[in-house]
């Protein structure tokens, strides 16, 4: 069953390296981040990916949010989470490369968690790249309610979940 | 019922994305290989790591291989190879930070077919890293059979690091 707007966005624990602003290259403790709790009386934009460093996530996808994030936070948003059916050790260093800087929160659902409970996974096993990772959405979460939500029809293209999409939408 | 010496490994799909020597930073697409079908009649270093860009892979295992890769090719190695539980894309980008090109082929168990078929992974799930991860490892495979298998057996690299191997062959 897959959430839809109005629904309570569901509960997981996601991880992820936190930036360091001092040291940018060290591989700090990871932290937990919980979608009920770290997103109580915020409003949060959630971005979905199929995959860190594949083509379209990585040039057409996240480069976007990153250039516009100071656009997007003066919209209202409190928190941006990336997040694909990757680890966190390779979100935090797709984040790295691409220049996020602690701005948007680079989270992985390797455990499939998230992708089952919203039921925005996608099954990527004939490609051999694994039954359990998430297809590329945008969800506006309010104060733990759904208000936006956008699936792209093709995954591997961007054209209802990008950053000119979220901000349309705020 | 894990592998042990003197077995066949199991016939898997497993992808990579090929290296492009006309542009080296392009990230190609991904291909699919099959383990008996490239593995024939071959001599194969495969090292394992439990995460591409995570702590001990990154620093203590994969820079040895890639120091040593023309060393090992030199003794009759065909093929050297690094194997984990990440996508072909996610191990391209690794293998790009280390500069291999295509002297280590950097290969994808995402799907977990060829680790669970040889009894060779973890369940990752309590740290947040998904339920089928490769454990450590190394194994010199002859013709499709398993020659030396060293399996680590805490957090540290010795008998899958590139020197464990070496002297083996």
């Amino acid at each position: 069953m897959t959430i839809k707007v109005g629904d309570e966005f569901p509960q997981v624990q996601l991880k992820y390296i936190p930036f360091n602003k001092e040291n940018p290259d060290a591989c700090t403790s990871p932290q937990v981040l919980d979608t009920k709790k770290d997103f109580a009386g915020k409003k949060v934009a959630v971005i979905g990916v199929p995959g860190a460093f594949s083509p379209t996530c990585s040039v057409k996808h996240l480069p976007a949010y990153v250039t516009k994030i100071n656009e997007i936070k003066a919209k209202g948003v409190d928190l941006v989470v990336c997040v694909s059916g990757n680890d966190f050790f390779v979100m935090s260093a797709w984040g790295k490369e691409e220049g996020v800087q602690g701005n948007i929160i680079m989270a992985g659902d390797a455990n499939g968690e998230l992708g089952r409970a919203t039921g925005l996974s996608l099954d990527l096993s004939k490609v051999a790249m694994g039954p359990v990772r998430l297809t590329r959405f945008l969800v506006i979460v309010d104060n733990g309610k759904v208000t936006h939500l956008s699936v792209e029809p093709d995954p591997t293209d961007v054209t209802v979940t990008g950053a000119d999409n979220l901000l349309a939408a705020l | 019922m894990a592998i042990k010496v003197g077995d066949t490994i199991p016939e898997s799909t497993l992808s990579y994305a090929p290296y492009n020597p006309e542009h080296p930073d392009a990230c190609s697409l991904p291909q699919l290989l099959k383990t008996h079908e490239a593995f024939k009649g071959k001599k194969v270093v495969l090292f394992a790591v439990p995460g591409a860009f995570t702590p001990t892979c990154s620093e203590n295992h994969m820079p040895e291989y890639v120091k040593d890769v023309a060393d090992i090719k030199s003794k009759g190695v065909d093929i050297v190879a690094c194997i984990a539980s990440n996508d072909a894309f996610v191990m391209d980008a690794w293998g790009k930070t280390y500069n291999v090109k295509d002297n280590i082929l950097m290969l994808s168990d995402a799907n977990g077919e060829f680790g669970s078929a040889m009894g060779l992974v973890n369940d990752g799930t309590k740290n947040r890293m998904g339920p089928i991860r490769l454990a450590r490892f190394a194994m010199i495979i002859d013709d499709l059979k398993v020659v030396y298998l060293g399996v680590e057996p805490g957090r540290d690299v010795t008998v899958s690091g590139a020197p464990a191997v070496e002297a083996k062959l």
